[in-house]
C-alpha cells in the first residue's frame, strides 16, 4: 500500500487501485471491473446520461476500407457492448471516405502492434498543428494495449504487483476476449498472497466467460495457485450438457490426483477419503503406472505397507521403473521382508540418491534380521561391494554383527574396523570390534580399544569383566562373554525400533536403464574390494582351523542369538531383571518375561517362564511360548530339550521350518562332535530336506564321509564346496588325498 | 576552503533547479540535423536506443539518455516513441523501478529483474523535464512516481552520508563483505535537483553533497582517479571482484558535473589531468599503477577533457569535435550531452 501510494499518491487511479487492495471482501475485484462498464458480458448499461453519446466510429470506417473484417466485427462488438443503444451502420464497406491521411496511417500502425511509433506519430503531428487533437478512441486503445503490453512483460518475469496496478487502472483489458491478461491477473493475485482475490477473478471468468476450452483451462491453472476449498467453488460453477455430463468431469479426477500427490508429498496432510477413492477407481479403470504409484506412496507414508505392496506391484506390473522397485522395497522393509526388498531395487541401486539409501537400508535391514537367516553367497556378495561402494558404516557394522552370527569372529572383527574407519565415533561399531578382540583373545587389542574409548562407552568398558548373572547350564564351543544379546540389540539399529531405512523424500526420478555388464559374482567380490577391506562373510568359512582336523561349526548357537523383534510379542518392555518365580504369573506375563529374559540373555530362567506361558489357553499364545522355550534351550546347547519344546505346540510353518532347521543343525554338528558320523549324515539329509545346505555344513559333511573311509562321496562334496574357492573344502579334499595314499585318518 | 566551495556549489545548484523551473526550453539546444543522426544509428522503430557495442542490447541508462537526448532536440515523437517502449518493456519491477537490461536475443528478453539506479534517474530526470516544459501531466506523474521510488529503495544511509545504491540487488552490505559498493558516476548531478521538485520529502541534497564527497575522497593511485566501483565499507577503495580501473563509466563524472553546474577548477583539474592522454586521447587507467588500460580517441570520450579546458580556461573546442558524427552508442551519446551543454551555456566554446 505505502509503495504504491508513494508512487501513485496523488493521482484518482493510485485510489481506485488501492481499494482493490486494502478492502478484503469477495466481489470486490468484480465490482471494480464491472464500475468500470468494461466487460462485453456484463456490459452494465452505464448510467448514461439523457444526451446519446457520440460513437466515434473512426476505426470503425478504417478497418472497413482496409478490409479487416476480423478487427472490423470486433470494433463492432466492442462498440456496441460500450453503447448498447448505437446500431452499426448496416455496410461498413459503404461509409464514406476518411480524408486524414495522417489519422489513417496511425490506424495502421495501431493494427500492426507498432505501439512507439502510433505515439510518435500522434506526439509529431500535435508539435506541428497545436489545434489537432488526436481521437479519444485512439489514445484509449493505444493505452489499453501498452498495459497489456505492460501486463504481460511484468508477469512473466514474476513482478504481480506491477500485473495488478496496471489492471487496475486499465479495467478495460480485462474482457473474455483477451483470457491471457484475465488469467495473469488472477496468477498474479494468487502469487502475491491474495488468494480471494485469485478466487474472484477466477469465478469471474467462469461466470461471464463462455469458450469451453478457455472455461477448462481455467481451473486447470487456478490449481496449483487455490487452496481446494476455493477450487471447490471454482467447480460448483461447473456448466453442464444436455446429457447431464459436467464440463469439470474430466478435472475432479486430476484434482483427486492432486490431492493424493499432495498428501505423498505430506504424511500428516488428511485428504478426503473420496480423493483416495476416486485414484483407486482410476487405478483399477486405465491402470497408469502413475496412479499405482501415488497410491503406492500414499499408503507407505501412512503405515500400510501391505496396501501400498500392492499398488507398487501395480506400479510395476504397468511399468516397471525405478520409483515403483524403490517404493515396494521401502513397503518390503516395512514388513519385515528386508531379502525381498533387497532383491526387488538391487538392478535399480545406482538410479539416484534416494535408490541408492533405500537399496542400503534393504542390506542393514537384512543383515540385521534376527534370528540371522543365512543369506545366499550370491545375494551376500552383491550386497558387499555395494556396501564398500557406498562407504556405508551402519551396514558395514551389520554385517561384522551377520559374521559374529556365525562365529567369524575375524571377519566380524574386520568389517566393525571397517565401519569404523568409515565412521571413526561410531561406538556400536567400537564395541563390536572389542568384543570380537575379546572372543579371539587379543587382550592387547581389548585393552586397546577400551583405553580409547573407556570414556565414551561404559560397555565397551565392561567387555571382559566377570558376567555376575552369568546363567547357569550354559556350554557350547562359544564363549559366553559379560555381554547379554541385548546390547547387541541395542547396538544394532533398526532392531527394537524402527527398520532402519531413512524414508526419503518422494520424488519421481527419471526412468533410467541400469545396464547389466556385472562379471561373475567372485569378481565383484573381488574388484569391489579394495586392498585392506576384509572378506565378505563367508558362511562356508569356519575359522582357521589345522588342516587335517575336523571343522568346528558352531551353527547350532549362531541363530539364536539375538531375539527378533518379528517373532517377539509386544510389550517386552516390561522389567525382568528382578529374581520371581514365574509360576505366579499369567500366561501372556510369563511369555512376556521369557522374552525379556531372552532379551538380558538368561536363556535358562527364560525357558521357566515360556513353560508357565505354555499353560495359555491361546493357539498363539502357546505357539510363541514353544517356540520361544526351544529357542532358549538352543542357546543353551540343549538341542535334544529344544526338540521336544518346539513340539509342545503347533508351528507356524515358517517357524517350524526355521526352528526345525535349527535344530536339525545343532544335531548334525552335536553328532559330529561326539563321532558319530552316520548320525551326522542323517541329521544333514533331514536339513537338506527344508532349507539349502550351508557351505560349512557340506564342509562337514565331506569330513563326516571322510571319517566313514567314503572317499569318494567326500571327494564329490570336497570338490564342489571347493569349486565355489572355500579353503576348508580345499584342505579337505588334501586330506582325502593323503587318506587314500597313506590311509591316516 | 571546501566549506565554501560546497556551499558555493549547492547555491548553483539551487539556481540552476530554479531556472529548469522558471524558463521554458522551447528552443532546443541540440540541433536536428545531430539527432536525426543520432537516431538513425542508435533509435530502432520500435522505441529502444541500441548500445550498438554491446550486444544491440538495450538498457534503462540508453533509454533515459535517449528520452533526455530527444528533450533537449525538442522532439516530442521521438520522446513518446522511446517513452513508449520503456514503459511497456522496462517499468515493470513492482517497485516501480525499471529492469536494466533488455537482450533482443533472448525470449523472454528479460533475464535478469534488477535495477540500475542511474537509468532510473535519467529515465525520471527526462519525464519530469519534459513533462514540466511541454505542458505534459501524464509524463510528470510517472516521473514523480520514479522518483520516489527510487528515494524509498535507492537511496540509503551509511556512516551518516546519503549514498545511491547501484542496483537494489547484489551491493549492500548484507550482499557482499565489501559492502556498501557504489559507482560515483551513478551520481547524475544535474538530475538531482529535479528529483527534489519532484519529491521534495526525501534528503536529495544530501545525496549531491555525498557525492561530491566522495570524488574528493577517492582520488586513487598517482592519477587521482576514481574507481568505475567503489567499496565503502572502510576507507574508499576499488571494489572486490571488478578491476580497479578508472573506465567507462566514471570517465562521464566531470561531463556530469559540469552540465550541473559545477565549476570547482581544483576537481575538475584533477580529473583532467588524470584522464588526458597524449594528443587530447583519453586513457583509461589502472589506478594502483597510474598505468593506462585504454587510450581513447573517439570525440564523444575527447571532448571531456577539451569541455573542461573551455570551462575552465575559455579554450575552444576543436573542429572535429564541434561536430558530430556517430560512432557508437556510448560515446557518440556523451558528445551529444557535452556539445548540447555548451550550446545553452558556453556557446563560447563553440
Amino acid at each position: 500500500m505505502n509503495a504504491r501510494a508513494l508512487l501513485f499518491g496523488a493521482s484518482a487511479l493510485a485510489l481506485m487501485a488501492s481499494g482493490v487492495y486494502v478492502t478484503g471482501k469477495i466481489g470486490d475485484w468484480s465490482s471494480l471491473v464491472a464500475s468500470n462498464g468494461f466487460l462485453a458480458a456484463q456490459a452494465q448499461t452505464a448510467p448514461q446520461a439523457n444526451a446519446k453519446p457520440k460513437v466515434d466510429e473512426t476505426a470503425l470506417r478504417y478497418f472497413a476500407r482496409q478490409g479487416d473484417q476480423k478487427r472490423l466485427d470486433a470494433e463492432i462488438a466492442r462498440l456496441r457492448a460500450l453503447y448498447p443503444d448505437w446500431i452499426p451502420p448496416e455496410n461498413p464497406l459503404a461509409l464514406p471516405q476518411q480524408s486524414d491521411q495522417s489519422l489513417d496511417a496511425m490506424w495502421k500502425l495501431y493494427s500492426e502492434g507498432k505501439l512507439a511509433e502510433v505515439r510518435k506519430a500522434v506526439a509529431d503531428r500535435q508539435a506541428s498543428d497545436p489545434t489537432w487533437q488526436p481521437p479519444a478512441d485512439l489514445l484509449d486503445r493505444l493505452a489499453v494495449a501498452e498495459a497489456r503490453e505492460q501486463i504481460i512483460n511484468a508477469s512473466t518475469i514474476k513482478q504481480y504487483d506491477t500485473v495488478v496496478r496496471v489492471a487496475s487502472t486499465n479495467p478495460s483489458l480485462l474482457t473474455c476476449g483477451d483470457i491471457d491478461v484475465l488469467w495473469r491477473v488472477a496468477e498474479a493475485f494468487a502469487q502475491s498472497d491474495r488468494k480471494d482475490r485469485a478466487k474472484d477473478a477466477y469465478s469471474y471468468i467462469l461466470r461471464n466467460c463462455t469458450n469451453p476450452e478457455e472455461r477448462l483451462a481455467t481451473v486447470q491453472k487456478a490449481m496449483p495457485l487455490l487452496p481446494r476449498s476455493d477450487l471447490n467453488t471454482l467447480l460448483a460453477l461447473e456448466r453442464k450438457a444436455p446429457d447431464g455430463t459436467g464440463e469439470f468431469a474430466i478435472l475432479r479426477d486430476d484434482l483427486a490426483r492432486q490431492s493424493v500427490a499432495a498428501a505423498d508429498a505430506d504424511s500428516e496432510l488428511v485428504i478426503p477419503q473420496s480423493d483416495v477413492e476416486t485414484v483407486t477407481r482410476l487405478a483399477r479403470e486405465d491402470k497408469l503406472a502413475s496412479d499405482a504409484l501415488a497410491l503406492g506412496w500414499y499408503y507407505v507414508r501412512r503405515d500400510d505397507p501391505q496396501q501400498a505392496e500392492e499398488w507398487f506391484r501395480a506400479a510395476q506390473a504397468s511399468e516397471d521403473s525405478a520409483t515403483a522397485s524403490q517404493g515396494l522395497a521401502l513397503a518390503l522393509i516395512d514388513q519385515n521382508r528386508p531379502s525381498e526388498a533387497e532383491a526387488v531395487l538391487y538392478k535399480w541401486r545406482d538410479t539416484n540418491d534416494d535408490t541408492k539409501a533405500v537399496y542400503m537400508a534393504a542390506v542393514s535391514n537384512l543383515l540385521a534380521v534376527v534370528p540371522p537367516v543365512p543369506i545366499r553367497p550370491e545375494v551376500l556378495s552383491r550386497m558387499v561391494p555395494e556396501i564398500v561402494k557406498s562407504k556405508d558404516a551402519a551396514a558395514a557394522q551389520q554385517l561384522g554383527w551377520y559374521a559374529d552370527g556365525f562365529n567369524q569372529f575375524e571377519t566380524a572383527s574386520q568389517w566393525f574396523a571397517t565401519a569404523l574407519s568409515w565412521k571413526p565415533d561410531d561406538e556400536p561399531s567400537a564395541y563390536g570390534l572389542t568384543l570380537m578382540r575379546w572372543k579371539l583373545d587379543n587382550q592387547l587389542g581389548v585393552a586397546e580399544m577400551q583405553q580409547q574409548w573407556a570414556r565414551e562407552s561404559q560397555r565397551i568398558a565392561r567387555v571382559g569383566q566377570p558376567e555376575p548373572q552369568r546363567p547357569e547350564g550354559q556350554r557350547g564351543t562359544v564363549p559366553m562373554p559379560a555381554y547379554g544379546p541385548d546390547q547387541i540389540v541395542a547396538a544394532t539399529p533398526g532392531q527394537t525400533t524402527q527398520p532402519a531405512y531413512a524414508q526419503p523424500a518422494y520424488t519421481q526420478p527419471a526412468r533410467a536403464q541400469v545396464v547389466n555388464t556385472q562379471p561373475a559374482l567372485r569378481e565383484i567380490v573381488r574388484q569391489a574390494r579394495p586392498a585392506g577391506e576384509p572378506a565378505p562373510v563367508v558362511q562356508a568359512q569356519p575359522r582357521a582351523q589345522e588342516a587335517t582336523s575336523a571343522p568346528r561349526v558352531a551353527a547350532s548357537q549362531a541363530p539364536v542369538q539375538r531375539v527378533a523383534k518379528s517373532q517377539a510379542p509386544a510389550q517386552r518392555q516390561a522389567g525382568c531383571s528382578t529374581t520371581i518365580d514365574p509360576s505366579v504369573l499369567s500366561a501372556q506375563s510369563a511369555l512376556n518375561r521369557g522374552w525379556c529374559l531372552m532379551e538380558l540373555n538368561r536363556p535358562l530362567e527364560a525357558a521357566d517362564s515360556f513353560q508357565v506361558a505354555l499353560r495359555s489357553l491361546t493357539g498363539q499364545a502357546r505357539e510363541d511360548a514353544a517356540y520361544g522355550q526351544s529357542l532358549a534351550y538352543l542357546r543353551l546347547g540343549l538341542s535334544d530339550k529344544a526338540a521336544v519344546a518346539a513340539a509342545k505346540a503347533p508351528q507356524q510353518k515358517a517357524r517350524s521350518v526355521e526352528l526345525n532347521t535349527a535344530l536339525l543343525t545343532a544335531q548334525a554338528t552335536g553328532a559330529f562332535e561326539q563321532g558319530r558320523w552316520t548320525e551326522t549324515i542323517m541329521a544333514l539329509d533331514q536339513r537338506a530336506q527344508i532349507a539349502p545346505e550351508r557351505m560349512d555344513l557340506m564342509v562337514l559333511r565331506g569330513y563326516a564321509f571322510l571319517k566313514l573311509r567314503r572317499f569318494n562321496d567326500a571327494e564329490r562334496i570336497f570338490r564342489a564346496a571347493a569349486g565355489t574357492g572355500n579353503r576348508d573344502a580345499q584342505r579337505g579334499l588334501a586330506a582325502v588325498k593323503d587318506a587314500r595314499e597313506g590311509g591316516v585318518n | 576552503m571546501r566549506k565554501t566551495l560546497l556551499a558555493c556549489m549547492f547555491a548553483g545548484l539551487v539556481s540552476m533547479s530554479l531556472g529548469w523551473v522558471t524558463h521554458s526550453e522551447a528552443q532546443a539546444s541540440i540541433s536536428s540535423a545531430d539527432w536525426a543522426a543520432y537516431k538513425d544509428k542508435f533509435l530502432d522503430g520500435s522505441g529502444r536506443i541500441v548500445d550498438d557495442a554491446n550486444g544491440n542490447i538495450s538498457h534503462s541508462e540508453g533509454q533515459g539518455y535517449g528520452m533526455l537526448l530527444a528533450f533537449l532536440a525538442n522532439n516530442r515523437g521521438d520522446f513518446d516513441r522511446i517513452w513508449s517502449f520503456t514503459r511497456t518493456e522496462l517499468m515493470l519491477r513492482d517497485d516501480g523501478l525499471a529492469v536494466w537490461k533488455w537482450n533482443p536475443d533472448t525470449n523472454p528478453h528479460i533475464t535478469d529483474p534488477n535495477n540500475a539506479s542511474d537509468g532510473d534517474l535519467l529515465i525520471a530526470y527526462a519525464l519530469g523535464r519534459a513533462g514540466s516544459n511541454w505542458n505534459r501531466p501524464d509524463l510528470y506523474e510517472s516521473a514523480t512516481a520514479i522518483a520516489k521510488g527510487i528515494s524509498k529503495t535507492s537511496l540509503f544511509q551509511n556512516q551518516s552520508r546519503t549514498l545511491l545504491m547501484p542496483g537494489l540487488a547484489g551491493f549492500s552490505t548484507e550482499d557482499r563483505p565489501d559492502g556498501p559498493v557504489v559507482n560515483p558516476s551513478y551520481w547524475v548531478f544535474e538530475a538531482i535537483p529535479v528529483m527534489a521538485t519532484l519529491d521534495p520529502k526525501a534528503n536529495w541534497s544530501g545525496l549531491t553533497s555525498s557525492g561530491l564527497k566522495l570524488l574528493e575522497a577517492a582520488q586513487i593511485g598517482p592519477r587521482k582517479l576514481p574507481p568505475d566501483w567503489l567499496s565503502l565499507s572502510s576507507a574508499p577503495k576499488p571494489a572486490n571482484g571488478f578491476p580497479p580501473e578508472f573506465s567507462y563509466n566514471a570517465v562521464r563524472i566531470p561531463l556530469y558535473l559540469m552540465r550541473a553546474g559545477n565549476i570547482d577548477r581544483k576537481l575538475l583539474e584533477t580529473f583532467r589531468t588524470g584522464m588526458s592522454g597524449p594528443d587530447g586521447s583519453v586513457e583509461l587507467v589502472d589506478l594502483p599503477s597510474g598505468t593506462p588500460v585504454h587510450t581513447l580517441t573517439d570525440p564523444g570520450y575527447r571532448i571531456i577533457p577539451a569541455m573542461i579546458s573551455c570551462v575552465l580556461d575559455k579554450t575552444q573546442l576543436a573542429d572535429d569535435l564541434k561536430t558530430f558524427q556517430p560512432t557508437s552508442y556510448y560515446p557518440s551519446t556523451l558528445q551529444l550531452l557535452a556539445l548540447s551543454f555548451a550550446q545553452r551555456s558556453h556557446p563560447e566554446c563553440l
